[in-house]
């Protein structure tokens, strides 16, 4: 995995070989293994390389024969290897035998739609010198990043907004609306980012500059043609789909490691990993010292039906706190969660352990109806057509048992679900979280509120395809969940920018598109049977994983939150940032309210969602101003 | 205590435990707490400590519902009539230590 950056001029003007290495430097990180560089009068491109695939010959920039196009690219293309031979085939000769070499070919033969053949994650820029083009590229579903920005004509992009920042001419500043996306849906949406005038490349989305102009087109949407019933082969399918998935994903010339937390998902993933890697499989968990949220137990019966070699990072409350910064450094935006706080420190454990690449589980849970929201949306209908029933909302109460463990949860549990929304609504199945994440507007300053104009759930509304309406309600819900959180926050802020801090590359054995596609036409129920979820995958994994996981409920990964920044008091950086004078100074929150948060923080009373989220919010916007637009 | 003194410490709980960050927000006796956004359902469950620990109030599973504690004064019609004996399904329960 690796970092790449770049300009392209829209006059001849040059492109000065130390503004690369700027922001080549800034994102070292993701390419500890070496760096590289390419300037003419109109392009410049930089890269920094973490040497996975080829590791003696993938250098980047990476030419054709003649120099004509030229390529850095960050990701993996997993099935370069058929690609490669296709290319031959039609003449193309390599000099090297990484799939860097394949994407330049791949460009020569067919251009722009080459992006339909390929099955990876990747983002990538490819110079077209003869066109005077740049073609920029994402994966379908946002695994690799991609954001950049126009001033004064010029382009500029890169893997991460600070390499932008670096290259001295493109300016950092908030944007209000990308802060009130994050404050509403944990992430702001591509192509809107957390910076003004800094934008992200949509998933499955291209670009291309020439002349001056940036052309956007898309080559990937997600559909649901949802069957009837479900095939007779399917569960058939669905296994030699995660087989080769897999497969396809232990192409790689160094270790392949497994994240293992102990749920149905990275337990598939990492077993089939043990069944078809060359080296003897390494695992990583976090474990933690608060029960409610530790899985160690499963992890443990996991990593021992494998007989992998298990390595574990214990998260105690201080590692959270003491983590926090470089997370938010990190992920470059602010967070609702510290949840990417207990990545970092794996990532960071198994590049310790010599692991540059993991395979991990997320995507199931989307893909298969895994969390606790899917089934909430068909509860809320199922309550809906029949407003009169009063057993029929008690089925409410089974939802979401870690957060009430003395389970008296009564009527306003309930009412809470059923007065969320109407089910004409197109967010219907979404709008219970988008509400509560939401109620964080109520710490913002009046400076913060004058300058939103557009209501992000609106803008949401206005966006989706005119085919959403035809999908099922819980397909719906999914489209929304891969759109609005899986790919910016989840393969983002706690995936990619966690793992590459330490220089690790994620692999995604659920999001190869054509596990999604065999996902998107299952029946419902084929997915969440009752109240059951991820049900086709249960079956399928009954022989491979150990049965108390096979029959596990979702447990959902979370982190220590509130408790941790305050001991009672809190810590010396928390009390900084949320000291009065500095919020006045940022201007983003209200400093009255935040010192009511913070007396409630300190008191021990702020345990429930909607203030651990706004203390989470506050601190990590205040960290993530000071870090990018801060003076000291 | 009677009805109104229970109504004004309830106030009080609430504005200041649910409403810190909303200075401007008017919250009327007879407004439902849930609807207007006051509170949620682990809000519920805050209030209900609260009770307990105010009034000695502890209030049965079969209780928590919006009748009884949808507004400000459904809260001091209820917690008034426990301390009489009134209303309710269960007698007042001592405080667990």
């Amino acid at each position: 995995m690796c970092g790449i950056a770049g300009v392209a001029r829209s006059e001849p003007r040059g492109v000065a070989p130390d503004m690369l290495d700027r922001m080549a430097t800034a994102l070292r990180h993701r390419g500890p293994d070496g760096a590289g560089r390419y300037a003419d009068a109109r392009v410049g491109l930089a890269h920094v390389r973490l040497s996975i695939i080829d590791v003696a010959g993938g250098a980047q920039p990476l030419g054709n024969e003649d120099g004509s196009v030229l390529i850095v690219y960050n990701g993996e293309v997993y099935n370069y290897v058929e690609l490669q031979a296709e290319l031959e085939a039609a003449g193309h000769r390599f000099r090297t035998r990484c799939d860097t070499e394949v994407l330049v070919h791949a460009y020569e033969q067919w251009g722009t739609a080459m992006l339909e053949r390929l099955n990876g994650q990747f983002a990538f820029a490819i110079y077209d010198v003869r066109a005077g083009s740049v073609f920029l590229a994402r994966d379908r579903f946002g695994v690799r990043p991609l954001c950049y920005s126009v001033v004064k004509g010029d382009l500029f992009f890169a893997s991460e907004a600070k390499a932008l920042f670096a290259s001295g001419e493109v300016v950092a500043a908030p944007d209000p609306a990308g802060l009130d996306q994050v404050f509403t849906f944990w992430a702001a949406r591509p192509p809107r980012t957390v910076f003004r005038e800094v934008f992200a490349l949509e998933p499955g989305c291209f670009a291309v500059w020439q002349h001056g102009v940036l052309r956007h087109g898309r080559y990937y949407e997600l559909e649901y043609p949802e069957a009837g019933e479900e095939s007779p082969d399917a569960l058939m399918t669905l296994g030699e789909l995660l087989e080769d998935s897999v497969t396809l994903r232990l192409r790689s010339d160094v270790p392949v490691g497994g994240y293992l937390s102990g749920g149905l998902d990275s337990s598939i993933s990492c077993a089939l990993a043990a069944r078809g890697s060359p080296f003897s499989l390494r695992t990583f968990s976090v474990t933690f010292d608060d029960p409610r949220l530790d899985e160690g137990a499963f992890q443990q019966l996991v990593a021992g039906q494998l007989e992998s070699c298990h390595h574990i990072q214990a998260i105690g409350s201080n590692a959270v706190v003491t983590a926090f910064p470089e997370v938010v450094r990190h992920a470059e935006t602010p967070l609702v969660r510290t949840a990417p706080a207990p990545m970092y420190l794996l990532a960071r454990l198994a590049r310790q352990h010599d692991i540059k690449v993991v395979l991990t589980g997320e995507g199931a849970d989307e893909l298969f109806l895994g969390y606790d929201l899917f089934k909430e949306t068909a509860l809320r209908l199922f309550c809906l057509r029949q407003p009169q029933s009063t057993i029929r909302p008690r089925l409410f109460d089974r939802l979401y048992p870690y957060l009430d463990p003395t389970g008296r949860r009564g009527d306003f549990w309930r009412r809470s679900f059923l007065d969320a929304g109407s089910p004409d609504d197109p967010l219907f199945s979404h709008l219970p979280r988008f509400l509560l994440t939401r109620r964080i507007r109520d710490f913002y300053s009046r400076d913060l509120r004058a300058e939103l104009r557009r209501d992000p759930l609106d803008e949401l509304r206005e966006s989706l395809p005119a085919r959403f309406a035809t999908w099922s309600p819980l397909n719906r819900a999914a489209y929304l969940e891969m759109t609005t959180l899986l790919s910016p926050y989840l393969l983002s802020a706690q995936g990619d920018r966690m793992s590459l801090a330490h220089g690790v590359e994620a692999r995604y054995p659920f999001l190869d598109h054509r596990v999604f596609e065999f996902a998107a036409q299952l029946p419902t129920q084929s997915k969440l049977r009752g109240l059951k979820e991820k049900a086709i995958l249960r079956r399928w994994a009954r022989n491979l994983v150990p049965p108390a996981v096979q029959q596990r409920s979702k447990q959902p990964y979370r982190a220590p939150d509130v408790p941790a920044f305050f001991t009672p008091e809190p810590v010396d950086y928390v009390r900084d940032l949320l000291d009065e004078a500095n919020l006045a100074r940022t201007g983003l929150f209200e400093p009255a309210a935040v010192a009511g948060l913070v007396r409630r923080c300190r008191s021990g009373a702020a345990l429930g969602f909607r203030e651990s989220q706004a203390l989470v919010a506050i601190l990590s916007t205040e960290l993530w101003y000071r870090q990018f637009f801060g003076e000291d | 205590m009677d009805e109104t003194a229970i109504l004004a410490r309830t106030r009080a709980y609430v504005t200041e435990t649910f409403l810190y960050m909303r200075p401007d927000f008017a919250l009327r006796d007879q407004d439902r707490l849930l609807e207007r956004g006051v509170i949620d359902s682990m809000g519920v469950m805050e209030l209900l400590v609260f009770l307990r620990n105010e009034f000695g109030v502890v209030v049965p599973d079969e209780d928590i519902t919006e009748t009884n504690l949808g507004t400000l004064s459904d809260i001091a019609r209820y917690v008034s009539a426990r301390n009489n004996g009134k209303g309710g399904a269960a007698p007042p329960r001592v405080p667990a230590p």
